[in-house]
């Protein structure tokens, strides 16, 4: 009964700090996770655009790789490889954040294979690359995973694949996002549940993510 | 209102039978699935969007296949784009013919390769009709001020 009570009350005390600075962390995720999708169909990216705008990410969206690149700064408007490694940096010290690059496998010009090394090889090689093919071919896949992309995904790309992404990827967005403290999980869960009822969930990392961090909260 | 639920259930009825006859897949599910009420029309627009891909590709295949000396990459590379998008918006038929054609081309069969055409063609153009019955549908239902039914 005490304890019951003490759970009850937990909320309460920490309704406003804590309940505010899960907003505000939800808030700065759902305006600052931001993907660059890179796709030759005009049909497939307007699906993958809703797919990710639907999953509360920012969405940017190129053709090719080349225009990729571009967008990242790794090339001028040439398509010469930009004169100084720093021109990237630059982009990226101006605030261009990118937090996941999804690609297309099999594109004209630069395949998403080719596209994913170059990222690895650059300023930008942190941020995760996955790639799509409607070919599910072993070695594609293995090739893929090997040069260093987080995951590869069969095409036609659904909801429920980039969903099975996030707790994954939300894992060190979070880290590198914010020096908020870490909120009550149990707060958080109240209010998640809620939202499982609706198709269209925000970004927010599964329960099961906030659970190792329940250890660090021992004293109630 | 009587007219409205005469409409959503002859919706209801051709959604299902596009199911049955194979012409959609549950792709096409997919794309409802990512509507709301900010956009309600997203299936739509995708499929509008595919239809006038569609029609470049069908083009340029033409095209190709009426070559003295027919590349065969080039047709492939473009039944390979039109096997995506049309796996992409639920176009099951379409999608099964091009991976056929795809077979076709590895062939080098110039002849096959042009009749395959012709049925992807029909297909194609019987898949457009259909679909935009449907979205016709829909329009009539919501003009008629109707909700449009959501399919398992």
């Amino acid at each position: 009964m005490l304890f019951r009570n003490k759970m009850e009350l937990k909320p309460q005390v920490s309704d406003t700090p804590s309940q505010h600075q899960q907003q505000q962390k939800q808030e700065q995720r759902e305006k600052h996770f931001h993907v660059l999708a890179v796709d030759d169909s005009e049909t497939d990216r307007k699906i993958l655009e809703k797919i990710l705008s639907v999953s509360s990410c920012q969405v940017t969206c190129v053709d090719s790789g080349d225009k990729a690149l571009e967008y990242l700064g790794l090339v001028d408007a040439n398509h010469q490889d930009s004169a100084s490694p720093s021109q990237s940096e630059r982009s990226q010290e101006d605030g261009l954040k990118v937090n996941l690059i999804m690609t297309d496998y099999c594109m004209p010009g630069m395949t998403g294979y080719d596209l994913l090394k170059r990222v690895k090889g650059s300023s930008w090689k942190e941020v995760p690359v996955v790639i799509m093919s409607s070919e599910n071919e072993p070695s594609r896949i293995n090739k893929c995973l090997e040069g260093g992309a987080e995951d590869f995904l069969l095409k036609p790309v659904q909801l429920s694949d980039v969903k099975k992404l996030q707790p994954r990827l939300l894992k060190s967005f979070d880290q590198s996002c914010t020096n908020l403290p870490d909120i009550d999980p149990m707060t958080t869960d109240n209010s998640k549940s809620n939202n499982n009822a609706t198709k269209r969930k925000a970004l927010s990392p599964e329960p099961s993510e906030r659970r190792p961090k329940m250890k660090e909260l021992t004293v109630l | 209102m009587a007219y409205v639920g005469q409409l959503q259930r002859k919706f209801v009825e051709y959604t299902k039978s596009l199911y049955r006859e194979g012409i959609v897949d549950k792709q096409f599910t997919q794309l409802h699935n990512l509507q709301d009420e900010s956009n309600p029309d997203f299936a739509e627009e995708v499929v509008t969007l595919f239809f006038t891909d569609s029609q470049r590709l069908l083009n340029e295949l033409t095209n190709a296949l009426e070559q003295q000396d027919v590349d065969f990459n080039t047709v492939d590379a473009y039944v390979h784009q039109f096997k995506g998008s049309s796996s992409s918006v639920g176009a099951q038929r379409v999608k099964d013919l091009c991976i056929s054609f795809r077979t076709l081309c590895e062939q080098q069969n110039k002849e096959l390769c042009l009749r395959c055409l012709q049925q992807v063609k029909l297909e194609y153009a019987s898949f457009k009709s259909k679909l935009e019955s449907l979205f016709q549908l829909e329009k009539q239902i919501v003009e008629a001020g109707g909700t449009i039914p959501t399919i398992d």
